[in-house]
């Protein structure tokens, strides 16, 4: 399955751009997915601790289980105000 | 509870009028925030911040933030936030949130928590321009 992830202030600029598509197992967890991207964008798995992950437009964990089709979003805290 | 978010790239103006607030007469307080773009952070000047959101997303949070306040405080009569994208000169207005309610307490209360909970939850970013 694929899932389109999405990068959000700086975490745009430690990608190298606003979005990839991953390609995943059916029934893969986020957790699977930030492992696989981890490996190609070691950067972003310095700030891991800190991440927030979103799909679509609600907050999930690392044990949700993707769908084909869906969107994440990843970036650091948010700081509106 | 009547509910404004509007996220925008216009300066916010007292000339807007405060966004579908007029209170019933049964309302006594309305609080009415402005957080203003400071021209120093951590101590050093800064000329203006560009703020960068996820728009879908910022507004499906707003109003999840919203649906909290009507159940903390049901006496709320409307709430409204509008947040600034883009670039915002020091001293202008980024946010501005307006709460109606019977009392002053909730109408502080509700607003305070607004506010707090939206600098944990809502995809807003910024980015110091010295």
């Amino acid at each position: 399955m694929r899932v389109r992830v999405l990068f959000w202030s700086y975490f745009r600029d430690l990608a190298g751009g606003d979005e990839i598509m991953e390609v995943l197992s059916p029934g893969a967890t986020i957790a699977q997915l930030l492992e696989q991207l981890h490996r190609r964008i070691p950067r972003l798995a310095a700030l891991q601790k800190s991440t927030l992950i979103a799909v679509g437009m609600d907050y999930q964990d690392k044990d949700y289980v993707l769908k084909d089709g869906d969107e994440v979003s990843l970036f650091p805290p948010v700081q509106g105000g | 509870m009547r509910r404004t978010i509007l996220l925008t790239r216009d300066p916010i103006s007292e000339l807007w009028g405060m966004p579908d607030v007029a209170p019933s007469t049964a309302m006594g307080a309305i609080v009415n925030f402005h957080g203003v773009v400071r021209a120093t952070e951590a101590g050093e000047p800064i000329v203006a911040i560009e703020y960068e959101a996820h728009e879908p997303m910022a507004v499906h949070q707003f109003g999840l933030l919203m649906n909290r306040v009507e159940q903390n405080w049901p006496q709320v009569e409307s709430v409204s936030v509008v947040h600034r994208l883009g670039r915002v000169e020091a001293g202008e207005v980024s946010v501005w949130v307006v709460v109606v309610a019977p009392h002053r307490a909730e109408a502080f209360a509700a607003c305070q928590f607004l506010i707090d909970e939206m600098k944990q939850t809502v995809p807003i970013w910024k980015r110091i321009l010295r």
